[in-house]
């Protein structure tokens, strides 16, 4: 009962904000809200390997970027409009994501965790090296297209925001779907006690990989929106701090809770952009606040409701 | 092929060492179809690990491990599963802040059929087929007395009842073999007796079940057949009878510093 009230109210909440948005925003607004609708869908997909899998990913923003550079070298250098390019950054940043984590996933949380940060640095690296000559190097690339849907560009804030609030509604839709089926619960069972799943059969290193995959794919897509909001890509959103943040989201929101997740990327990516001058602060004030949260609430501000069905 | 000369699970002179301890050695073992199969010894016998070699979480340094037949040692968990070869834990193994149900479902992992991208988009088949799970998840809680306490969570639950959903667990992974490690463990005089009933029931559906117990109430009433094995090597085999007045057994069981067996009768 509970567990269905809460989805209504999230199904309000994402209704007004598609409404009210658009008509009552200052521009400044909505591309605060949209920022918010591309980091929510990039922290909810750290949130499946992290919070829902439990593998101690801290290299999330390697998925977020080649979603974005896919999209960006795509548009740019072979004309691919922006919202063809979706389904491929979807598709190459899964494909990563499995390859990436294939030979990973047998080790142990604390191992991973350092094998994972490994690959943020390596891909930063090559960003910035301009490996193969396509990613720009440290200026990354410029002059990215607007979308445009049957044709028409979408150039006002209000419509790049509608877009970036839908894929946030899919996702969202796709995270409570994962609640009733078996691959969330597979999640749950291998992040809970992994020896006892495969003794009933679990495949655990293919249920691994695909929370990576997943998790991957999900980042990539939002990459593309975030990279036809800005209109450009560099190296420096997808350092190991961006990655540390995600993390720091999922743990401090709270594992595996949507509202958790949500209200993490609301503190981290909201809040800074609402108080700019305090901005040189934020790391200091997240960073006192979680350590009090960690001490005082280690379950997350919005733990997951124990839904026992 | 499966006749009665092969055995459902054979162990070819098994051993494993953990550095230099040699935990279990050359053990044979041939358990037939239908059978109720009692594996004792001391503490530190190695009879859990027997178990963990035969469900793959171990493999074996030497010997052959056989599935009707097929050589099993050194597949996967997940791979020994699939051939129904299930187990409890001696120390439970819950899923926390799950339900009894939802631990229940875990068992029915491979019954399922549904694709990880239908779970996403919750298809209609998708969401038929998690009815019927719980349905049948459900009768099995009912069969065990649980059905009332299906929406509890698990690890919270008295010791004795965790012990039981455990077992149902496992039940709903359909075992062809079923492996039992202390299941009597914590359970009070009257769940002990309950329990003698529930793996004769289980038996007489057709489950063959191999069991480490230190509580002989269950192991002198439930089993056909008693392997005994002390510093990992098995000293007497036989039905319950000739192991209760095994002179070797009972010098096992006495000469160890082990008291928690009245089996000196
Ligand atoms: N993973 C391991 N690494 C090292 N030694 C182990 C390991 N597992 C078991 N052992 C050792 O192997 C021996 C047999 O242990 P095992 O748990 O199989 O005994 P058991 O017969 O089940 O005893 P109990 O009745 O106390 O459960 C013990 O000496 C134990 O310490
Ligand atoms: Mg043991």
């Amino acid at each position: 009962m509970k567990k269905l009230t809460s989805t209504w109210a999230g199904l309000l909440l994402w209704v007004l904000g598609l409404l009210l948005v658009p008509l009552f925003a200052d521009n400044n607004w909505i591309f605060i809200m949209s920022y918010f609708a591309i980091y929510a869908v990039v922290s909810l997909s750290q949130d499946v390997v992290l919070g829902r899998a439990g593998m101690y990913d801290m290299g999330h923003a390697v998925y977020f970027g080649i979603g974005a550079y896919t999209t960006a070298i795509l548009n740019t250098q072979y004309g691919v409009p922006i919202l063809w390019t979706l389904p491929i950054a979807v598709v190459v940043s899964a494909l990563f994501g499995a390859l990436l984590s294939a030979p990973i996933v047998k080790l142990r949380g604390d191992y991973l965790l350092v094998a994972t940060i490994g690959f943020n640095e390596i891909f930063h690296m090559a960003l910035v090296n301009d490996v193969g000559g396509i990613t720009g190097g440290p200026d990354g690339i410029y002059g990215i297209e607007a979308p445009s849907l049957f044709g028409h560009q979408i150039m006002s804030q209000g419509g790049i925001f509608v877009l970036n609030w839908i894929l946030l509604g899919i996702v969202l839709l796709l995270m409570n779907n994962l609640e009733n089926s078996r691959l969330g619960r597979v999640f749950r069972y291998l992040k809970e006690d992994e020896l006892a799943a495969t003794t009933l059969g679990v495949n655990a290193r293919y249920y691994k990989i695909l929370a990576f995959a997943l998790g991957a794919g999900i980042a990539g897509a939002a990459g593309t929106l975030f990279t036809s909001l800005l209109q450009s890509v560099s190296p420096g959103a997808f350092v190991f701090t961006e990655s540390v943040t995600l993390f720091a989201i999922v743990i401090v929101g709270g594992q595996a809770s949507i509202p958790g997740v949500l209200l993490g990327a609301v503190l981290m990516f909201v809040v800074p952009q609402v108080f700019r001058d305090l901005a040189e602060y934020r790391y200091f004030v997240f960073g006192l606040a979680m350590i009090v949260i960690m001490v005082l609430r280690p379950q997350g501000i919005l733990p997951r409701r124990r839904r026992l069905e | 092929m499966n006749d009665n000369s092969t055995p459902l699970l054979q162990l070819d002179s098994v051993g494993i060492n953990f550095g230099g301890l040699r935990a279990v050695d050359d053990l044979n073992l041939s358990i037939k179809k239908g059978d109720v199969v009692g594996l004792i010894g001391p503490n530190g016998a190695g009879k859990t690990t027997v178990f963990n070699l035969i469900t793959g979480v171990y493999k074996p340094t030497d010997g052959v491990i056989r599935w009707k037949g097929e050589p099993i040692s050194g597949l996967p968990p997940y791979r020994i599963a699939q051939r129904r070869i299930l187990r409890t834990f001696q120390t439970i193994r819950l899923f926390s802040g799950m339900s009894v149900l939802e631990n229940v479902l875990a068992g029915q992992h491979m019954e399922t059929h549904q694709t990880w991208l239908s779970g996403l988009l919750s298809l209609p088949k998708q969401r038929r087929e998690e009815k019927a799970l719980r349905k049948s998840c459900m009768e099995i809680l009912e069969q065990l007395d649980l059905a009332s306490i299906a929406h509890e969570e698990a690890t919270s639950l008295p010791y004795g009842i965790q012990r039981r959903v455990e077992m149902a667990r496992t039940l709903a992974a359909k075992p062809e073999l079923l492996i039992l490690d202390e299941p009597a463990a914590g359970l009070n005089d009257s769940e002990s007796v309950e329990l003698n009933k529930t793996i004769l029931g289980i038996r007489d559906q057709g489950v063959t079940v191999i069991l480490v117990e230190h509580d002989m109430n269950v192991v002198m009433n439930v089993t056909d057949h008693i392997c005994v094995i002390n510093f990992g090597r098995k000293i007497a085999e036989g039905g319950p009878e000739d192991i209760r007045n095994n002179p070797q057994v009972i010098e096992a069981y006495l000469g160890s510093d082990d008291d928690d067996d009245e089996e000196a009768a």
